[in-house]
């Protein structure tokens, strides 16, 4: 059984049909499991919260129809965009690149670390992995722009080309900043290196960590073009870019797309440098070893995804009150500012590790 | 984070050191602005914002306001003609893609010289392309580094620099002058 269908065991192994069924189908059942169960969920909720937030800085009430205090306005939109008429002019280009991109970015729903017994793929490199999941985002997108015809989608598609070029290089940096502290890019390795403590977070164990994780999560959001860094995405100047062209499900396919982008970022970044998924109190020990690992499964699940949906808020809370940046200040800001910050902070934790090591 | 990319040319200038206090400054600055913003956003996240209070920054912020020095050698803001040296060829205006620039011109106080009465541009219209700076024969129309020119009405915009339309009195008053001038050659 590998890694990936490992973390069914647990829920199917009282079924007689477990050790008949292959090992791809179980597989692949995992995969779209997490992606329905987790995923989709995540999207909806950010979604809300986002709309929330915003609606209350800006003195609005935001969503307030569907459902008690508008919670169930996610589900609304995505019925009303599903039901929408497709637009007449069909465009193969830019469905094959929708279509394309979307398979490939959910490709990496098999290396998302959702805790220790969720862990689907625990490989040297994993946490590299996001990376492609970012930049598979931004190629799709910038070829689904070009592929449009149209201005939005030309300037759409260059801009998110050009921030994903600035946004990777720092990235990358902050990311070897917490291998070099953790002595691997194993999830697990990444884990073990960090405590439910905050006092013995990545962030917290030296002020290069700090700034590698701040270059992170702000790199993060000017490779994938969220807000405050969506000048790609922007309504005033070039009508919300690449989705101008995009209605309807195809809209919907593309909006889930970079939520999923982002939650999969801010779930690394937990990871990385947030302490993970470990329960406080030592209680992941304790269920550990009381063998229950369907509870551990969902506490560790619901512990990091709540970490996460706070670094979402505390992003949101962010874009809302300041001005979207004009593209070339985010690229500007993401070579001059982010990138020395990164080598800074990759120096600085590297002497840190040295030190260590005499 | 805008003060964090005002650099260019402003950066050349100085030594190693106050490049690097100065970059730092910018970056502490938009560190500072960013939280600030954050701060004040607070109250309304639980609804006890106060609505009447204006709390966004006013636009010549403290550092994004640009210096004439700071922009870049060929800037083009806004044109000024120096209407002594004008000719009132209307080259400019012919060249103008847009027809912003209106010029009109007479004779002066004879014949043989030009009296430039009217010359306007329209702010309002300008694209700022240069060109009839660039065919101006006498280099009497030039452009500014000034581009801060927000006003409350449209027609604020166009700038005059003609001398005006001449008086049937200021060119009797030249006939005069003239009369008189070649009466003075005759006596000598």
């Amino acid at each position: 059984m590998n890694a990936q269908a490992m973390w069914l065991n647990p829920w199917i192994s009282g079924f007689s049909f477990a050790e008949s069924v292959p090992q791809w189908l179980l597989t692949a059942c995992g995969l779209v499991l997490i992606y329905c169960l987790v995923i989709v969920p995540s999207g909806a909720v950010m979604g809300y919260l986002e709309r929330k937030l915003s609606a209350d800085f800006q003195a609005r009430v935001g969503p307030n129809r569907a459902g008690p205090a508008g919670v169930l306005q996610p589900v609304a939109d995505l019925l009303k965009l599903l039901q929408k008429q497709a637009s007449r002019d069909w465009n193969w280009r830019e469905a094959i690149w929708l279509l394309v991109h979307t398979m490939a970015l959910y490709s990496t729903v098999a290396v998302i670390p959702l805790g220790s017994l969720l862990l689907l793929v625990d490989t040297d490199m994993s946490a590299f992995l996001p990376f492609w999941s970012a930049l598979v985002l931004a190629l799709g997108t910038m070829f689904l722009g070009l592929s449009q015809g149209s201005v939005p989608g030309w300037f759409g598609g260059i801009r998110v080309a050009a921030q994903a070029l600035a946004g990777a290089f720092p990235a990358l940096i902050a990311l070897l900043c917490a291998g070099i502290r953790a002595g691997g890019f194993r999830w697990s390795e990444i884990a073990a290196a960090q405590s439910s403590s905050p006092l013995l977070w990545t962030a917290a164990a030296n002020p290069f960590q700090f700034i590698a994780f701040f270059v992170f999560v702000i790199s993060g959001l000017v490779l994938l073009g969220i807000p405050p860094m969506d000048a790609a995405f922007s309504a005033p100047d070039i009508h919300g870019g690449v989705s101008s062209h995009l209605s309807g499900r195809k809209l919907t396919v593309f909006r889930l797309g970079r939520f999923y982008g982002f939650l999969l970022w801010s779930v690394i970044a937990v990871v990385l440098f947030l302490g993970g998924w470990e329960l406080p109190f030592g209680l992941s020990t304790e269920l550990r070893n009381a063998d229950s690992p369907r509870l551990l499964q969902i506490f560790e699940l619901c512990w990091l995804l709540s970490k996460t949906f706070l670094l979402v808020l505390v992003v949101t809370w962010i874009a809302k009150v300041n001005p979207r940046s004009r593209v070339d200040q985010v690229t500007d800001f993401a070579w001059r500012v982010l990138s020395p910050f990164s080598l800074v902070a990759l120096i600085g934790a590297s002497l840190v590790a040295g030190w260590g090591a005499l | 984070m805008g003060g964090v990319v005002t650099g260019g040319p402003a950066m050349m200038r100085g030594s190693v050191f106050s490049t690097i206090l100065g970059y730092l400054r910018d970056v502490l600055w938009g560190i500072r602005s960013v939280w600030g913003s954050c701060l004040t956003a607070i109250p309304y996240l639980f609804g006890s914002g106060e609505l009447s209070k204006e709390v966004t920054e006013q636009y010549p912020d403290p550092i994004s306001s640009k210096i004439a020095d700071d922009l870049p050698p060929r800037s083009r803001g806004f044109l000024v003609n120096d209407i002594e040296r004008c000719t009132g060829c209307k080259e400019c205006e012919r060249q103008c893609p847009v027809q912003c620039i209106c010029v009109e011109a007479e004779p002066a106080t004879d014949d043989t010289k030009i009296w430039v009465s009217v010359f306007d541009i329209d702010f309002s219209k300008c694209v700022f392309c240069g060109i009839c700076a660039e065919v101006c024969q006498p280099a009497s129309l030039k452009h500014t580094k000034n581009f801060e020119g927000a006003v409350y009405e449209l027609p604020e915009l166009v700038a005059s620099f003609g001398r005006g339309w001449v008086t049937p009195e200021q060119r009797l008053k030249w006939a005069k002058l003239r009369q008189q001038i070649e009466d003075d050659r005759v006596i000598l």
